[in-house]
């Protein structure tokens, strides 16, 4: 019975490139699968604890939000007219500033020289690399324990001073030095890092490159400048972004050793005087256009850095 | 594809779980265990005086009256356990139980439970702190701030008979310790912050509210200012000790325990410090050479400052409401807790028919003498920066007071610059 049926038009032969897309159609899909399987937690994760803090704090940002203080109402762009007038925010800014600008520079250029002498083979270069990357493995509050009793008015720098006929000085507590002192913490710890990336470039540079070059009468200066410094530029890449990010968050190293002090925010950090004003004052509308301000700061000149420093790396 | 889909959908129900549940906020972080017990968090701070020791010994003791309540012990980090507070509370861990938090703020919006009448019966002041009449922390004790610690030999080889009762004998007395070499006052602050103010705290009470005590109500219904001349007066007085080199300005930078440790090791003759300081005096080998006056008034009457409070306060909110007002309020009336809180931070608990242990050192009993007998004469004002009451500044402000005194202290500002900051913050915090 089945042969007296009319026989059914046989389908068209499938052209190659449709048995083709269909293939790249069903392994895109399944790439998209296995992309959404694996990467789904993450991107919810950080979609938690990244994105959706961000969006809280911009909703905040136009509010007078006090949790202490209800109703929270919106207030529009209030909050950011108020911050441009406002004497401890544009101080703490200054603070911030010059704290970055210490803080990207000193320990780079120590870290670079540090690493050029220690860029040789055995013990006891190992033993002093250890030595330089150890402040970098200790928590931030005990080095700033540490230096405020080595810094305090009867601590052991002054002491050593008194020694050599010296006046004690007011690390801490002259409002011209202090923000000098926490930068020269800061840097301290964050030398170590600086060494090691370094290192890890000067390890990198090829040494036939610096073989042809001395072969060609370049001197040590004209060697370093024409052939490690240009290689040394992913280093410096990574170190400049690390070191100022690290400044414009710095927090816990001034809640230690100044609380903001002497006085009235002079070593208050925009990340210090944004908790201030959202969690001793309260004002958290208020607190989250600040930190909104300074996400974009941060966000711009860790960019523009990162923008300048890759091409030259780029253009090598 | 099945699967694939399948899985997809598994990783996404996963991952938004686990999102749901980091982002959920935590009301009051008890616990109860399979047996019936029931963990309550007991937010504690720790200072020379109040060790890890003195707060387990104080818990254990509770736990054993009422063995169906365990204690999460949690410790602030710095001394201000308020802002830490205020930090677990935003992030949905606010502590069951909690000492010392100034409930400005966090009671009036109902974080706090607000204490019955028929439960601060046995608190001599059970209206003490109270914000609009209702009282979140139960008012536990009395501190005297500031009253002056001063060593008697540093002041007898100066050739003071006599610890000063005026405004104008005390500049005299340091005027003689300078001269003899002797650095007058040790006054701190560093990362706490609170040991800048107590000269402040001591020529406010003087000058301020000697003269209308309700002077922070008014300041809080904006009838009086800081950059008025008596509050400006206050700030001139501690201007005027800092320039004449009689507070060193380089001490600010020394925190709290390091101030206390330069007092005890003589480092200054004179320490402004709230009455909890006799505890650490009474266990030094100096003991019987540290003496205590208030800080004087032009005219010489006396007039001591301080404030009643202190105590314990409940998460309102707390899973074991129950068992966190039984531990706090047991925690609070417990002879031995009161004893060792006379003996290890000089207390004066303010509780119905207590009386301190007879073995206390001579330190705390001259500051507690000096307290009781200015109440008797009805001479006290509150203490200010101290208050946590309805009259307390406005919250964050006590933070801003600490800056503007050392910022008087270091030169940084004019007495009437630092007053204008005082009024701009609290317009900013009003």
């Amino acid at each position: 019975m089945a042969t007296d049926a009319p026989a059914r038009p046989a389908a068209p032969p499938k052209a190659p490139e449709q048995t083709a897309a269909r293939g790249r159609g069903r392994r895109s899909r399944s790439h998209l699968g296995r992309f959404a399987v694996f990467g789904a937690p993450g991107l919810m994760v950080y979609a938690c604890f990244v994105l959706a803090p961000v969006v809280v704090s911009v909703a905040y940002s136009l509010t007078n939000h006090n949790p202490f203080s209800p109703p929270t109402e919106f207030v529009g762009l209030r909050n950011f007219e108020l911050l441009f007038r406002d004497e401890e925010f544009l101080q703490s800014l200054k603070v911030t500033v010059q704290l970055t600008a210490i803080l990207v520079i000193v320990p780079n250029a120590a870290g670079l020289g540090i690493a050029l002498l220690l860029d040789r083979k055995g013990w006891f270069y190992n033993a002093w690399r250890a030595v330089f990357f150890v402040p970098v493995v200790l928590s931030s509050v005990v080095v700033s324990l540490v230096w405020t009793r080595l810094l305090a008015d009867d601590g052991v720098v002054n002491q050593a001073l008194g020694r050599v006929g010296a006046d004690p000085v007011g690390w801490l507590s002259d409002p011209g030095l202090a923000l000098y002192s926490l930068a020269a913490i800061m840097a301290w710890q964050m030398l170590g890092f600086c060494v090691v990336v370094y290192l890890a470039g000067l390890q990198s540079v090829p040494g036939e490159l610096l073989e042809a070059a001395a072969i060609d009468g370049a001197g040590v200066l004209a060697r370093f400048r024409h052939v490690t410094w240009p290689l040394l530029a992913p280093a410096l890449t990574i170190n400049t972004v690390v070191l100022l990010i690290t400044a414009f968050k710095a927090y816990d190293h001034i809640q230690v050793i100044t609380n903001g002090g002497p006085g009235s925010g002079t070593t208050a950090t925009v990340a210090f005087v944004i908790l201030q004003t959202g969690f001793t004052a309260n004002r958290q509308g208020y607190a989250s256009a600040m930190a909104l301000v300074m996400l974009v700061i941060v966000a711009s000149a860790a960019a523009l850095a990162l923008k300048l420093l890759q091409r030259r790396e780029v253009d090598l | 594809m099945h699967t694939s889909r399948r899985a997809v959908l598994t990783a996404a129900a996963a991952a938004l779980t686990l999102s749901l549940t980091a982002c959920s906020v935590d009301e009051g972080a008890g616990t109860s265990d399979p047996a019936g017990k029931r963990q309550i968090t007991f937010l504690t701070f720790e200072t020379p005086n109040l060790t890890p020791e003195y707060w387990n010994a104080a818990i254990k003791r509770i736990e054993k009256k009422y063995p169906d309540i365990t204690v999460k012990k949690l410790v602030a980090p710095t001394t201000d356990r308020t802002a830490y507070a205020k930090q677990l509370l935003a992030s949905g861990q606010f502590p069951d139980v909690m000492i010392a938090v100034a409930p400005t703020g966090l009671g009036d919006a109902g974080n706090l439970y607000a204490w019955q009448p028929d439960e601060l019966g046995d608190f001599q002041v059970p209206d003490g702190g109270a914000i609009d009449g209702k009282v979140y922390q139960l008012p536990a004790n009395t501190q005297s701030i500031p009253v002056v610690y001063y060593r008697k030999s540093m002041f007898k080889q100066a050739g003071i008979s006599a610890p000063p009762r005026t405004y104008a004998q005390l500049l005299d007395a340091s005027a003689k310790l300078r001269a003899k070499g002797i650095q007058p006052f040790v006054v701190g602050g560093g990362k706490d912050g609170f040991p800048t103010v107590l000269p402040l705290t001591g020529t406010v009470a003087t000058d301020v509210y000697g003269k209308d005590p309700d002077w922070m109500v008014q300041r809080r219904a904006g009838k009086v200012k800081f950059t008025d001349a008596d509050f400006v007066g206050a700030l001139t007085k501690v201007r005027q000790l800092a320039r004449r080199g009689y507070i060193d300005k380089k001490m600010v930078s020394l925190d709290y325990a390091a101030t206390e440790q330069a007092f005890l090791k003589g480092k200054g003759a004179m320490y402004p410090m709230g009455c909890w300081f006799a505890a650490a005096g009474d266990k030094s080998a100096i003991k019987d050479d540290i003496g205590v006056f208030h800080w004087p008034t032009d005219d010489g009457s006396p007039l001591a400052s301080g404030y009643t409070g202190g105590g314990l306060s409940v998460n309102a909110r707390s899973q074991h409401l129950d068992a966190a007002k039984k531990f706090a309020l047991a925690f609070q009336l417990d002879k031995s807790n009161l004893d060792n809180s006379v003996r290890s931070d000089a207390l004066f608990p303010a509780v119905k028919g207590y009386t301190p242990p007879a073995d206390t050192g001579p330190v705390f009993k001259e500051t507690y003498d000096l307290w009781r007998e200015a109440s008797e004469q009805k001479a006290t004002v509150k203490a200010f920066a101290w208050e946590t009451g309805g009259d307390a500044l406005l919250p964050g402000l006590d933070a801003k007071v600490h800056a503007a005194a050392q910022d008087v202290i270091i030169g940084r500002r004019t007495p009437e610059e630092a007053a204008a900051f005082l009024d701009t913050e609290w317009d900013k915090a009003s």
